[in-house]
């Protein structure tokens, strides 16, 4: 199914071929190839008005995550009975954000990777409110990097690794 | 979920000088007065005559005694009075005086309301063209007007041209040209909130001969509407390379509403002179 990538920004460049063969990466590693997935990137002004709207933080972040199942329990994969409900959801990822913070020795589309796959942990129900719900969201995430680490030998460490 | 592929349909063609900024009193509205007004006789029409209606029949010297010996209205004079507070007015507003330039090596060349920008690079030829006719979308009316008594905003919203554009990659030594047909979003303005359209989208992809001056119907045109999102994402990485990407569209957008503008105020102009003409 689709992975449709959107690039509404002009301050950083992004090479959306890239960052699709990282995200489709993702999506196998999880076993959701069969879901449609909107990937948004945004500028700092973007990504802080959806924060305002969505979770009353006027801050910019990283990853915004926008669920198409809401109520998933953690790591359930969806079981749809129609084809329009192959769908996981949107993630609007703060490229701009991204590219500020990545550090001398990180490359920028590693650190998209790790934030693409907290992102659709989000959609598949993983969250981090308490510290039994951020260990099993560690494990997936660590799960999933270390499987794209085989292929391309990088070594990626889950975002959420320092929220508890 | 946010809809990500929600597209809103765009009704094409505009009514430009109706969204203007408006330009002071109509004096259309005022009571005409009338210091040539002929004798009823001159304006009447006899039964069975061929000849046309006295108004619109030129007769000899004008009877206003201006000495033209053309049709001269009340009408026009408003119309001429109506265009010279309307051309001042955009001059007021008008953003350049000569057209941006745009960023990178590209030049342009301004055919009237054609643009094309020309770019060189590493054995390549890069031409975006566009028409600033119909290039600027129709303002979003709200489905609630203001309720009675509510103070309306006077302020006129920003005019700004979106034209199509086309891309035409032809390598040195090659008479085959890359044709890429670009859009911008079809949202109509005011409708920004949630939008979540690419800042521009390529609709069609083809190959043309770089001799023909009609693009041949015959020749293969893939339409991005029902394609493989991968391969679309390697053709705007392709343009991207080249020079067309986000930053290039937000200065194309600023250099077509300035020549839109330019156009604008020269038909006005030239209006004015058309009516005016003796």
């Amino acid at each position: 199914m689709s992975l449709v990538v959107r690039n509404l920004q002009r301050a950083v460049p992004l090479r959306r071929a890239r960052l699709r063969e990282k995200v489709q990466a993702v999506r196998r590693a999880l076993g959701v190839q069969r879901f449609d997935l909107g990937v948004v990137c945004v500028d700092n002004r973007k990504i802080q008005q959806i924060n305002r709207i969505y979770r009353d933080k006027n801050t910019p972040t990283d990853v915004l995550s926008f669920p198409f199942y809401e109520n998933l329990k953690a790591g359930d994969i969806p079981q749809p009975e129609f084809p329009d409900d192959y769908n996981l959801g949107d993630i609007f990822l703060g490229v701009e954000y991204i590219f500020q913070h990545c550090k001398e020795n990180e490359d920028y589309y590693d650190i998209l990777t790790v934030t693409a796959t907290h992102g659709l942990c989000h959609l598949l129900g993983f969250t981090h409110s308490t510290e039994a719900e951020w260990q099993k969201m560690y494990q997936k995430e660590k799960q999933v990097l270390e499987e794209l680490s085989r292929h391309t030998g990088t070594r990626l460490q889950p975002l959420s690794r320092d929220l508890f | 979920m946010l809809p990500l592929l929600r597209c809103v349909p765009r009704v094409l063609g505009t009514a430009v000088a109706g969204i203007r900024a408006a330009a002071p009193s109509l004096p259309l509205l005022q009571p005409a007065s009338r210091p040539c007004a002929r004798p009823f006789g001159l304006l009447s029409v006899r039964a069975g005559s061929v000849q046309l209606p006295g108004l619109l029949r030129p007769w000899g010297p004008c009877g206003c005694g201006c000495g033209c010996g053309g049709l001269h209205t009340e009408g026009d004079k408003a119309f001429v009075e109506f265009l010279n507070d309307e051309i001042k007015e955009e001059k007021k507003i008008q953003k350049y005086k000569s057209l941006p330039k745009m960023s990178g090596g590209w030049e342009l060349e301004v055919n009237g309301t054609e643009a094309k920008l020309v770019q060189k690079v590493a054995g390549e030829r890069v031409t975006v063209t566009f028409n600033i006719n119909n290039s600027i979308p129709p303002a979003y009316d709200g489905e609630e007007g203001p309720s009675e008594g509510q103070k309306v905003e006077e302020q006129e919203p920003e005019l700004t041209s979106t034209p199509n554009f086309v891309v035409e990659v032809v390598k040195d030594g090659s008479n085959k040209a890359l044709v890429l047909d670009c859009h911008f979003p079809e949202d109509e303005i005011g409708q920004e909130e949630e939008d979540q359209s690419d800042i521009f989208s390529i609709k069609e992809v083809s190959f043309q001969s770089t001799g023909d001056s009609d693009w041949k119907d015959t020749n293969y045109t893939l339409s991005t509407d029902s394609l493989d999102w991968g391969l679309y994402d390697h053709l705007m990485d392709f343009l991207a390379d080249r020079g067309v990407d986000n930053t290039f569209a937000d200065e194309l957008v600023e250099l077509s509403t300035a020549l839109e503008h330019q156009e604008y105020i020269t038909f006005l102009e030239d209006l004015k002179g058309f009516v005016k003409s003796q």
